[in-house]
């Protein structure tokens, strides 16, 4: 697990969490320190234990071993309703029997503040999260999938929380809708700065936003970074396919000074050694879609392989080519505007070289 | 094709108008005996009069009875209530050790013959050296109304999603102002249901009354002992009422839900 510095204090920091339910580990020894301020996502598939992990930061599941600190002081057993965090459900679980304005005057309501300030307040809110102020008193049953996101938010805001946690709050979310929110989610972070610990299976989502992800799986945090390191540095094979579609090549490091030989795919390569052990004899090469490329009479790249085109897509503003060489399949994409002429027989040879892919240890 | 459709509304209708009439006759008979001027029941009906009417109106034992039978309802709507709704909340919402079983042995009394329960319940008080009065036939009420009332309000609760509560409990309220402002609120209608029908199960039960009410009467109970003897036209009189103020409740708690689930939506 590679870590960068924390410039700032962490605000929350998790020393060996783990929690079982019965047999079952559902997470694993977690380790994490959360910068004050930052926005950190948690991405991983269904029941890699991210939705575990966030309840026992929110107070609601309690960690069978570990501890969990908020600035230095255990609050493993402080209740929800005691800690100065928030949590936006992935329902958002706004109260059906309450007007947007009671839904988002609620955690003032409960603190005793008078009715005046709570609706002062109430409308401040919406301003933020850009609200109009007509939907004080409408019924928040009928507000739109987008007006709920918001409602859900001001409610958070109005707790006043230190740390704001997100349960796949825009899973639900139609893709046009989903985007505009993503950026107001991230100008919100900006404007209030306060720490968002958000959780998504959609990796594109946390790319988006975050200034940090941490990659779950199996209930283990397998790496924690940056976007940048995130994508360009996946620590395993894991990571860089969660990242995306990739073109994974087994292989073996050669006799001294030779080649590395592919194992399902037949061949000598040009291989950079994996960054996590320089030393590993055997390793996946990752190479992204958007880098490899065909190779046309007189072009040359480090490594090449023949195939047969069998397939193409239309992904909007690129083409993804589906190659298949020997029994594998190779992905390919290109921009629209370097569609390949497609040649009668379909056979084609693509190319990358050593430095445009990425290698994991095995 | 026009013509079948047609064909295939006036059976509806008539069908309808059967069952309806099957249905409501029986008591359309009793409201016009109670009016007969005769002292015994025979038709065609020669005369008419409301002094039965009066009669019972005015009648001491029948004050009594009904207050008795009020009283009953009453208390075991409120207990009735209070029980199922934690019962329901355990069982629709809580994963435990033993809840189907729980649940099975709960919801089993409503299927017990209702003679057999009360004179099992009779059996049982006298072993146990209880005296029988009307507060013995409130305990047999709750036997087998608390599991009708559950399973009403346990309606209400499966459609009630519980992260409503974590969130009300994560934005800084407590337990009591979780219940106040969020569960409450919201299974309302539930539990409006559940005392409606426990009310009126109750103030129509005859058989458990009858085992387990001792010397105290209940207006279903009184209507069949005046049947067997010493019958006058203050029996459907009474019973006659007695469906009507059973039919006004309903009303009543129908519009009391109706203005519930429209605040809801408003």
């Amino acid at each position: 697990m590679t870590q960068e510095a924390a410039p700032k204090l962490p605000i929350l920091q998790l020393v060996g969490v783990r929690k079982t339910f019965n047999d079952f580990v559902a997470v694993e020894k977690i380790d994490l320190d959360v910068i004050e301020g930052e926005f950190l996502t948690i991405v991983g598939p269904s029941g890699s234990g991210k939705t575990t992990l966030l309840r026992m930061l929110a107070g609601m599941d309690q960690p069978s071993e570990g501890n969990i600190t908020l600035h230095g002081e255990r609050i493993n057993e402080v209740p929800p309703n005691k800690r100065p965090t928030c949590l936006v459900f992935q329902s958002l679980a706004l109260f059906p029997h309450k007007s947007v304005g009671d839904n988002i005057e609620f955690p003032l309501k409960v603190r005793g503040v008078d009715a005046k300030t709570r609706k002062a307040r109430a409308l401040e809110l919406m301003r933020v999260v850009r609200l109009p102020e007509s939907y004080h008193s409408k019924n928040v049953m009928k507000c739109s999938g987008g007006e709920r996101q918001r409602v859900a938010l001001a409610r958070a805001l109005a707790y006043d929380p230190e740390v704001l946690f997100f349960d796949e709050p825009l899973s639900a979310i139609d893709y046009k809708l989903k985007k505009v929110l993503e950026k107001e989610l991230k100008d919100l972070h900006k404007e209030t700065g306060k720490t968002f610990i958000y959780i998504t299976h959609s990796l594109e989502e946390a790319m988006v936003m975050s200034d940090r992800i941490g990659v779950m799986r199996a209930g283990r945090l397998v790496q924690v970074g940056t976007p940048e390191q995130i994508y360009n540095h996946p620590v395993d094979r894991f990571v860089s396919e969660f990242v995306g579609e990739v073109n994974v090549i087994e292989v073996k490091k050669g006799e001294e000074g030779a080649p590395w030989r592919g194992i399902d795919v037949p061949g000598a390569f040009h291989v950079r050694p994996p960054e996590e052990d320089a030393e590993a004899d055997h390793a996946f090469v990752v190479i992204r879609p958007e880098y490899l490329r065909f190779l046309g009479a007189g072009d040359t790249a480090q490594n090449s392989l023949k195939g047969m085109v069998y397939n193409e897509y239309s992904l909007g503003s690129r083409i993804q080519y589906q190659v298949r060489v020997g029994e594998k399949v190779m992905l390919v994409e290109l921009s629209r505007s370097k569609a390949l002429p497609i040649a009668a027989d379909r056979s084609v040879t693509v190319g990358w070289d050593a430095a445009d892919a990425i290698t994991v240890r095995a | 094709m026009e013509q079948e459709k047609a064909r295939t509304r006036l059976f509806i209708w008539l069908w309808t108008a059967f069952v309806v009439v099957l249905l409501y006759l029986p008591i359309a008979c009793g409201a016009l005996a109670s009016l007969s001027k005769g002292r015994y029941f025979a038709f065609p009906i020669r005369a008419f009069t409301s002094e039965w009417w009066e009669k019972t109106l005015d009648s001491i034992e029948i004050g009594m009875i009904v207050q008795t039978s009020l009283l009953v309802a009453a208390l075991v709507t409120v207990i009735s209530v209070v029980v199922a709704f934690f019962g329901a909340l355990a069982f629709a919402r809580y994963d435990w050790k033993g809840r189907r079983l729980f649940q099975k042995i709960v919801i089993l009394p409503i299927f017990f013959p209702q003679p057999v329960l009360g004179l099992a319940l009779l059996l049982w008080f006298s072993a146990v050296g209880i005296q029988t009065s009307w507060l013995t036939a409130v305990f047999a009420h709750l036997v087998w109304i608390v599991p009708v009332v559950t399973l009403v309000i346990a309606i209400q609760v499966y459609s009630f999603d519980p992260s409503l509560e974590e969130a009300a409990f994560d934005l800084g309220a407590t337990r009591w102002q979780v219940m106040r402002e969020v569960t409450l609120p919201i299974l309302w209608p539930g539990i409006w249901s559940g005392a409606l029908f426990a009310f009126l199960l109750s103030w129509g039960n005859f058989p458990l009354s009858l085992y387990t009410a001792g010397a105290d009467s209940t207006v279903p109970k009184w209507l069949y002992s005046k049947m067997v003897a010493g019958y006058t036209p203050m029996v459907p009189a009474l019973g006659t009422m007695s469906t009507l103020g059973a039919a006004s409740a309903l009303l009543l708690g129908g519009l009391v839900l109706w203005l519930l689930r429209r605040r809801a939506a408003a």
